[in-house]
């Protein structure tokens, strides 16, 4: 019979060992010397503490949207806006604060979605459009991920989150994507068979994130055009995805959703806008020739009524140059967001509290 | 809480200054049973009604069971309490599992039956406490063991938060008297529990979440149309990953008991060094095949009642073993699959061969012997009996494809695909970097676990020198502080 061979009981074997009380001292000062060196060391190297930017920190501020419409705006999109828009500009001019859930390199409409279909947000709502991943399928699993994480957070996750965020402050190495063994592992640069979707290496101080969720480049990135070009060969390599334009009925399929998830929003009081951020370069160029402006940006105004800001439309934002193409410096994201606070109380398209405002 | 959580480490440390405060045994008990309670609650508070439903019921009914002279009483008794006890379990496990199926046949039938989808949330752990408080009431009514005498203790036993939600499976003679008498650990178990949490985290932290878990996911979330060299490297990152992350769960769990002075019985012994599927029974998810055993393939007969019922009693334990672990056929399948793995080895076991033995004068002469898997003359881990091992764990890997697949087209997809049958629908899936990540990690578990099988940690640590120990245990835990992987959830949490 071959279940019975199955002990039943532990033999209480574990207890009659040792493990001697040396060894834990030992381990515990080669623990602590090893990371004070690796924390100098990535120090001296100019790495500063950030916070990853992971469904714990969006779930976060997800959970802040109900405030009354006069008291924030939330906004999503892309990466784009995580670094355009400086939220200490914002709040300092509209004397409200910028909720961001705006997440890197997936498209919007899962967050317009899950905002449309809470029945108590009904506030300002800013969507930022990167053409690219706004018309795009809704692979990008990072979204739901994160919405998946906020309505299910366990108690334990909101204390471990808080016990998190003085740690994740005060070390450099705390930095899953960069000092975590897989985003070393990554950096490695191992040679992938042809076709293999590429581990995207970003520099250190391209995507320093904030706890606030803004992104910003470094004072070293921005100075530094080998960085630059070294993010935008990685446009470079996305530039190779043979998947085309969403046109013809997937296109109507994402404006009704739109359509819809605005028109939700609308109707309980709350007030939409879509913004265009500035890109440049070939980058521009692709975004020009592959999603041309009337059939993408017009129709989705058109359809959702929505009023929008596209950037090359207003001198002050025109002329913004973004140094890798597509996400602007802290410097350029203050002058970015002086003008959008500008035309947005210009125009009357959101409504702000205007009593302490400047 | 996870033990791999901010939360836990704050807990923990809370946990082990109460548990060594001066004060009286009883209000260590409340302590320890306030922050089980307290860790279970972490996840959904208001399942917690649900344990404590199932603790006072099971408390009396044992209790009655044990008492009540008359035998059909105490089978009313015992009714009860399992309609109790599995009815919970079939409500919140199974209920969407059940209607769907339901709603499938009377489709079949031409029946136009069409109901809402329930939206039942399962209660974590909800199979391994149900199992822990079953094995209390069977074991009463057949007095096996004599009524826990406090509702205290009992409820510890139920609750006490090491094996809670994963395991391992306890049954009471194991744990409750360690509740009659003072526990408070020793400086050397301190120590030894330290080291296994140390070592159960770095196996859940590193080696499941970091190394293997982004690849398996990759590869389970393509839909498994790749070439053979994905689809392995998919599949046995699964396979490492799942044995990582629960014997990781085991290990930590054992640990943190061990700190608080308590024991708690060994869940895995090196199970992908198994030498054939009995083996590997015998190492792995040890708590859960020995329940099933003494629970399920024993009352229903075991081996006492012919080779035909032999062979049906062991498929339907594997059966219903595979059904405990989910919701879906998929998991029959798996343990279906096993049951087959068991029925062949039995049957080569069983069957009497012929060969040719040399006696003492130096002449060959036919002598008969029992059939295995395994040639009988092989002593346990010699170098040339580790081809059957590897070959163990090659076919264990197939039955994981089930295991891990949502559907079973799912499945033989990627079965095609592991032999090369299915052309790849797009282009190599597989970083470089994560198919060495599989290799280098799943080699050096199979080597370790080749040269571990007959051993223990504990036992491997004390034979070291101090600073050996010392060494590799700093290694561990930086490697778990590199991962920087918190709070992810463990696989066997979803059973």
């Amino acid at each position: 019979m071959l279940l019975t061979y199955i002990p039943g009981f532990l033999n209480f074997s574990l207890m009659q060992t040792q493990v001697s009380g040396k060894s834990a001292i030992l381990a515990l000062v080669l623990v602590l010397l090893f990371f004070t060196s690796w924390e100098l060391y990535l120090r001296h190297k100019g790495v500063t503490p950030d916070y990853d930017d992971g469904p714990e920190l969006w779930a976060h501020f997800r959970g802040k949207v109900y405030e009354s419409a006069d008291k924030q705006t939330v906004f999503i999109g892309s990466s784009r806006i995580k670094y355009d828009l400086d939220i200490a500009t914002w709040q300092n001019l509209t004397n409200t604060n910028a909720i961001q859930l705006a997440m890197v390199g997936s498209s919007p409409r899962h967050m317009l979605t899950d905002l449309a279909n809470d029945q108590n947000f009904k506030g300002k709502l800013v969507v930022d459009v990167t053409e690219v991943l706004f018309f795009s399928k809704r692979g990008n699993p990072k979204p739901d991920e994160g919405i998946n994480y906020y309505k299910h957070r366990t108690p334990a996750q909101r204390v471990s989150f808080i016990l998190d965020k003085p740690i994740e402050s005060s070390f450099a190495f705390l930095n899953e994507d960069k000092y975590s063994i897989n985003g070393m592992l990554g950096s490695l640069h191992i040679k992938d068979r042809p076709g293999v979707y590429p581990f995207l290496d970003f520099p250190v101080g391209f995507e320093l994130n904030m706890f606030n969720r803004q992104n910003m480049m470094s004072a070293d990135f921005v100075a530094d055009t080998n960085q630059h070009n070294q993010v935008k060969a990685i446009w470079g390599l996305l530039k190779g995805d043979p998947t085309p334009p969403m046109s013809g009925k997937p296109l109507d399929s994402v404006m009704q959703s739109v359509k819809a998830d605005v028109a939700k929003i609308k109707a309980r009081g709350g007030e939409v806008i879509f913004t265009r951020t500035p890109s440049n370069g070939f980058f521009l160029m692709a975004e020009q020739h592959m999603y041309p402006r009337p059939a993408y940006w017009d129709r989705l105004l058109k359809e959702t009524s929505c009023k929008g800001i596209y950037y090359a439309d207003y001198p002050a934002m025109a002329s913004l140059q973004c140094p890798e193409f597509s996400h602007l410096t802290p410097k350029d994201a203050v002058v970015f967001t002086t003008a959008l606070v500008s035309i947005l109380k210009q125009d009357k398209w959101l409504s702000f509290n205007t009593a302490g405002t400047k | 809480m996870v033990f791999n959580s901010y939360t836990f480490v704050a807990f923990f440390a809370i946990m082990l200054v109460l548990h060594n405060l001066p004060i009286s045994w009883k209000a260590k008990k409340v302590n320890l049973l306030l922050a089980s309670y307290i860790f279970y609650a972490a996840w959904n508070p208001p399942f917690i009604l649900l344990l404590w439903l199932s603790t006072v019921v099971d408390f009396f009914v044992g209790r009655a069971l044990y008492t009540q002279p008359k035998k059909a009483k105490r089978r009313l008794l015992l009714v009860l309490s399992l309609i109790g006890n599995l009815g919970m379990l079939c409500f919140f496990k199974y209920g969407g599992f059940i209607l769907e199926n339901f709603v499938h046949l009377t489709n079949v039938l031409g029946i136009d039956f069409h109901p809402a989808k329930p939206n039942i949330i399962l209660p974590a752990g909800i199979s391994f406490y149900t199992f822990t408080t079953l094995c209390y009431t069977v074991d009463m009514y057949k007095k096996k063991s004599e009524p826990v005498k406090s509702m205290l203790d009992f409820s510890l036993f139920v609750t006490f938060f090491p094996h809670l939600v994963a395991g391992p499976i306890v049954r009471p003679p194991q744990l409750v008297p360690q509740f009659e008498h003072e526990h408070k650990a020793t400086r050397q178990q301190l120590l030894d529990g330290l080291l296994l949490l140390s070592l159960g985290l770095f196996m859940k932290v590193v080696c499941a979440d970091t190394l293997l878990a982004g690849t398996a996911d990759t590869f389970f979330g393509s839909g498994g149309i790749t070439g053979p060299l994905d689809a392995w490297a998919g599949v046995l990152a699964f396979s490492g990953q799942i044995f990582f992350d629960f014997a990781g769960y085991s290990t930590s769990a054992i640990g943190v008991a061990m700190c608080l002075g308590f024991i708690l019985p060994q869940n895995f012994l090196y199970p992908y060094a198994a030498i054939g599927f009995s083996d590997f029974w015998r190492r792995w998810h040890i708590t859960l095949s020995s329940w099933l055993r003494d629970y399920l393939y024993i009352p229903l007969g075991g081996n006492r009642e012919g080779k035909f019922r032999t062979y049906i009693n062991i498929m339907i334990t594997m059966l219903i073993g595979g059904l405990w672990h989910g919701a879906n056929w998929t998991f029959v399948a798996w343990g279906g699959l096993h049951g087959i793995y068991l029925w062949v080895e039995k049957a080569i076991r069983d069957r009497p061969v012929k060969r040719l033995a040399v006696t003492a004068n130096g002449t060959h002469v036919e002598v008969v012997e029992t059939a295995s898997v395994v040639p009988v003359d092989i002593p346990r881990k010699r170098p040339k009996s580790f081809p059957y091992a590897l070959l163990t764990f090659l076919l264990i890997c197939v039955t994981w494809v089930f295991f891990r697949s949502p559907t079973f087209t799912e499945a033989w997809r990627i079965l095609h695909s592991m032999v090369g049958q299915s052309p790849p629908s797009g282009p190599p899936l597989l970083a470089t970097a994560d198919l060495i990540k599989v290799g280098v990690v799943i080699s050096l578990m199979l080597i370790f676990h080749w040269f571990m099988r007959n051993t223990t940690v504990l036992k491997t640590a004390g034979k070291m020198p101090w600073w050996a120990v010392g060494l590799i245990w700093s290694v561990l835990l930086i490697l778990i502080m590199l991962s920087q992987q918190t709070g992810k959830a463990f696989i066997y949490f979803q059973f």
